[in-house]
């Protein structure tokens, strides 16, 4: 081997090593450009979209570093972005409606994600077709959930008072399947999973759902819409992480619009469903896309008319003191 | 507290603690040095329980809840005498009962929440059950630790003059070990309503443990506030009744 050979090898080796350190070099620093952000989540269909964008890697396309913070109840996930432990969440809209009340200007309502109307409902068996045979019989439900807001709802429009006319009894909503199935109870108000479970027991059947609350006809509003919603010093600090999350999670909803099948891979590793099941839910749902946001959340909105109403509702109820005006937690300028 | 209560002077200062407590921590929410949201003011709190009084549902959460300590503490205490003062005389009952009290001593009443349900329903027997679980075996322990801690002279000394096993049971175990007994159930109390807690964040409709609950969900805060006072309230109230009841039935002992 001559000594010249020797040079250029070197050489050539040199530039090798120093192009292997470099390109390491340049994803840390790409990594290090990545804007951070967490997100609050559950097994809950509403984080479907937040979800796949995650495994798609879309949040990664947009350079966005994002993670997954798991929360087993809505109110724990409300409490960690109000002190700041997440960034961004999805939640029920009564949630929000409640903090909103107490005056908390923490957070802003920066998209809809779904619908999710058709799987959440009233299931009786077979024989009660009107609520008014419910009359001196038992309701379990989940207090201070949206099926609970149904069940009230529907109380009332059938002209009776809850409590005095019909039992409305908490049950946990893990526990309501037993509950219907061993008579304890005479109906059962639930959302997916535990309402498919029910709706698939012999001889029953669903009264009413969420498309049966006062507000939907109108304002397509049911008793618990899930809204988008982010720290509002995050929006502040950020603005433009917060449009490209936008971007990446509203190509996911579309993706469950429009082809659902290729999400069901991802979403089962959350669910743990069957591939079959997560094709229902996720068919179980309307998936709004980036165009409809405007429509939801722009000004004139409807759809914010009806969370105004779902607020005096609460009220009614003595679920929230009073009304907060919920145009002034809706911001769409991120979309 | 025995000795603040007699002297006017401590008296006076744990009620201005307490008033300053009060003031500052209105200040510290007025001049917005933590949010209302996270720490209502106590305004707030108190506006609360008048709304609520007003209403007329107050009563009713802390009836409820006081119903389900008082007849979950009576079930596990009427059971845990008798069979606490046999484990206590006998060895070879107490070398039985022994494994199943070390496996049930440690369990927190909130893990009896899956199976009770399944056993009783969403009934109030279920969270009677709960308090009941929760309160039985340290109150049995209480009472085979008072029973153990008798002079043995005094149980030989009545044998000695010919007293039989009920009598013995009756004119000295019982006497000896009621004190001991009875400071122990009022731990036992304060604990009643902590199960009674647990029992109420599942599947109760009213009771003080439901308010917080409840209260949680819809971030009403100074509600959990108001929960958690009429907690301690409640329990000094039945402290003080406990106190009456164990005077008037050990007067002899003091």
């Amino acid at each position: 081997m001559s000594l010249r050979t020797t040079r250029r090898q070197f050489i050539q080796g040199m530039a090798l090593g120093a192009a292997s350190l470099a390109l390491p070099m340049t994803g840390a620093v790409q990594a290090a450009q990545m804007q951070a952000i967490r997100y609050g989540g559950s097994a809950w269909l509403g984080h479907y979209p937040a979800w796949l964008a995650l495994k798609k890697d879309y949040f990664k396309e947009e350079n966005l570093d994002v993670s997954w913070e798991s929360f087993g109840t809505t109110s724990a996930r409300v409490s960690a972005l109000l002190s700041g432990n997440i960034d961004v969440a999805v939640t029920a809209a009564p949630a929000a409606l409640s903090v909103m009340a107490r005056g908390s200007r923490h957070f802003a309502i920066i998209g809809v994600p779904e619908n999710f109307g058709r799987v959440e409902g009233l299931l009786v068996r077979d024989g009660i077709e009107k609520l008014e045979q419910l009359k001196g019989k038992k309701i379990g439900v989940t207090f201070a959930s949206s099926a609970h807001l149904l069940v009230l709802n529907l109380i009332e429009q059938a002209g009776m008072t809850p409590g005095k006319d019909i039992t409305v009894l908490n049950v946990p909503a893990p526990e309501l399947p037993a509950a219907f199935q061993s008579g304890q109870i005479d109906a059962a108000a639930a959302w997916t999973p535990q309402f498919n479970a029910i709706k698939a027991m012999p001889g029953v059947h669903v009264l009413a759902d969420d498309t049966s609350f006062e507000l939907y006809k109108e304002y397509g509003v049911t008793p618990g819409p899930d809204v988008l919603v982010a720290r509002t010093a995050f929006l502040k600090e950020h603005p433009e992480a917060v449009k490209r999350f936008l971007k990446a999670y509203f190509r996911a909803n579309e993706q469950l619009k429009f082809r659902p099948e290729t999400a069901v891979g991802a979403l089962t590793e959350l669910t743990k469903l069957s591939e079959t099941d997560q094709l229902e839910m996720i068919k179980g749902a309307d998936w709004y896309g980036a165009q409809e946001q405007v429509n939801l959340l722009g000004p004139g909105s409807k759809y914010i008319d009806g969370l105004q109403k779902l607020a005096e509702i609460m009220v009614g109820f003595g679920q929230i003191d009073k009304a907060p005006s919920v145009r002034e937690w809706v911001d769409p300028t991120y979309l | 507290m025995q000795d603040i209560r007699r002297r006017p002077d401590l008296m006076l200062i744990s009620s201005v603690s307490v008033i300053a407590l009060l003031l500052f921590w209105e200040a510290a929410c007025r001049l917005q040095w933590v949010d209302p949201l996270f720490l209502p003011p106590p305004s707030d709190v108190f506006a609360r329980l008048a709304g609520m009084w007003d209403e007329g549902v107050l009563f009713d959460h802390i009836l409820a809840s006081a119903r389900r300590v008082m007849v979950g503490f009576a079930a596990a205490t009427a059971l845990a005498i008798p069979l606490g003062i046999f484990l206590g005389t006998s060895q070879r009952a107490r070398a039985a009962f022994d494994p199943i009290l070390s496996f049930l001593r440690p369990l927190p009443s909130m893990s009896w929440i899956p199976l009770s349900l399944l056993w009783f329903g969403i009934t109030e027997t279920q969270k009677y059950s709960i308090v009941f679980m929760g309160t039985f075996a340290p109150a049995l322990l209480y009472v085979i630790e008072a029973t153990r801690n008798i002079d043995p002279l005094l149980i030989r000394a009545a044998r000695n003059l010919g007293t039989s096993g009920p009598q013995v049971m009756r004119h000295v175990i019982l006497p000896a070990s009621l004190p001991q007994i009875f400071s122990g159930f009022k731990v036992i109390l304060g604990l009643s309503w902590t199960c009674v807690i647990s029992a109420e964040l599942v599947a109760a409709k009213e009771g003080l443990g439901f308010l917080i609950m409840n209260g949680k969900e819809f971030f009403q805060t100074d509600t959990v506030v108001l929960g958690m006072a009429l907690i301690s309230v409640t329990v000094l109230v039945t402290d003080v009744v406990f106190r009456f009841v164990e005077n008037r039935v050990l007067a002899w002992s003091r």
